[in-house]
């Protein structure tokens, strides 16, 4: 956290190399985060160029002291997806159903039989369908928790509202997405 | 504490992330244990959040971080050279060209290169090879010539110090109303004794002999009375 602090400083007094190193950093993160909620890989890819360029050019109004860097770019992250939500709500109903395949993540994990990973593969791939059947509200508060990992406090950060907010999202999100996919036919084993 | 199936629905995720406490978790698996309702909500909850705790991060593309970087600080050979610009502002890298560009003006200005008409030619490395190396002859005979007159000069205020350094009669021995003392003289110095006059006699000798060897202390010895 400190390390980004340091790296911002640097970007403002014009080094390059250090917003490399901020944009190698935080990548995988963002894009990942892109990923789950609009589940399209080249979406994802766009909006993570547009989420930093947009980042790149308010980097003097970020404060360290209004919390990590890392929350303040989910917080943009989360801003832009909301807006591209709101651009692309009407092309999405009219999407070819071959541009809302999701992406089956069939990394190898270790000690895992190749029948585990193919079920594991198809779950992920029907978790991340009923992820994007969420409202935005709810997603958005989903991935942040339970893919990001992140407490309920930065939570509240990102999205600019109440804990209790933050916390009523993050259970009726996944509630919902429980029965999403028990509508898919997918059922606890 | 009762426990109603709208308490379970509100505080499930509490009780699956572990924030129950510890009255209401008991109440909350009574409940649980018991209700058709809330028993399959439960399950189905968790096997989601299981379900989202194995999704591995997705890797994105290569081409991503470098479409990022162009698109914020330009392609490619434009940041490598802005990385170089940037480089070479080091206090290292302008310490050494100062110090290069220093010796080079040295060099320069011994090898007679004129700063007010240069000349193209003037900079050949030849011409300043030629010319660095007349200067160097130049200098080093200046530099003996300036070592052999040190000599001859020291020389001679050695001897003059050795003359000086002779005994001469104590001041004290003379008394200052003394009646031997010569009438009008009121600079307070002893008159000369025919000792002294002959030890000076032998230095304006000694001095005309090393005026004859070496002429250019003529105009030297030309100034200083000779006794």
């Amino acid at each position: 956290m400190e390390q980004d602090a340091q790296l911002v400083q640097q970007c403002l007094q014009g080094d390059g190399s250090a917003w490399e190193e901020l944009v190698r950093r935080h990548t995988r993160r963002i894009f990942n985060i892109c990923y789950r909620f609009t589940g399209n890989r080249t979406e994802s890819e766009d909006l993570s160029q547009d989420v930093f360029l947009r980042v790149y050019r308010t980097l003097g109004s970020y404060r360290s002291a209004h919390g990590g860097f890392a929350t303040w770019m989910t917080s943009v992250t989360r801003n832009l997806l909301i807006d591209h939500y709101r651009r692309t709500k009407r092309d999405r109903i009219t999407d070819s159903l071959d541009d809302k395949m999701p992406v089956v993540e069939n990394k190898e994990s270790a000690g895992r039989r190749p029948d585990e990973q193919a079920l594991l593969g198809e779950l992920s791939s029907q978790v991340q369908s009923a992820l994007t059947r969420l409202s935005p509200e709810l997603r958005e508060a989903v991935i942040l928790r339970d893919l990001q990992q992140l407490e309920y406090g930065e939570i509240q950060r990102v999205l600019a509202v109440p804990e209790g907010t933050v916390k009523s999202r993050i259970n009726r999100g996944r509630i919902e997405l429980a029965r999403v996919l028990q509508q898919m036919g997918v059922r606890p084993s | 504490m009762n426990w109603t199936c709208e308490q379970t629905e509100a505080r499930l995720s509490d009780y699956l992330d572990g924030f129950l406490q510890p009255a209401e978790q008991t109440a909350f698996d009574l409940h649980v244990n018991a209700c058709a309702r809330c028993t399959p909500l439960v399950a189905s909850v968790s096997h989601v959040l299981g379900a989202l705790h194995t999704l591995e991060p997705v890797e994105p593309s290569q081409q991503l971080v470098n479409s990022i970087l162009t698109a914020t600080l330009g392609p490619q050979s434009w940041r490598n050279a802005k990385r170089w610009l940037r480089s070479i502002q080091s206090p290292r890298f302008v310490y050494g060209v100062v110090s290069v560009a220093a010796t080079f003006i040295v060099i320069l200005t011994a090898s007679g290169f004129s700063w007010r008409k240069p000349k193209l030619a003037d900079l050949a490395p030849a011409t300043i090879y030629r010319k660095a190396e007349g200067q160097a002859h130049v200098v080093y005979a200046r530099g003996m010539k300036f070592f052999s007159d040190m000599r001859v000069v020291y020389e001679i205020q050695s001897r003059l110090r050795q003359d000086n350094n002779l005994p001469t009669t104590p001041e004290s021995t003379v008394p200052q109303s003394s009646p031997n003392g010569q009438p009008g003289r009121t600079d307070k110095t002893n008159p000369s004794s025919p000792r002294q006059q002959n030890r000076a006699d032998e230095i304006g000798r000694n001095l005309q002999v090393l005026a004859a060897e070496c002429p250019m202390l003529t105009g030297f010895f030309g100034e200083r009375r000779v006794p």
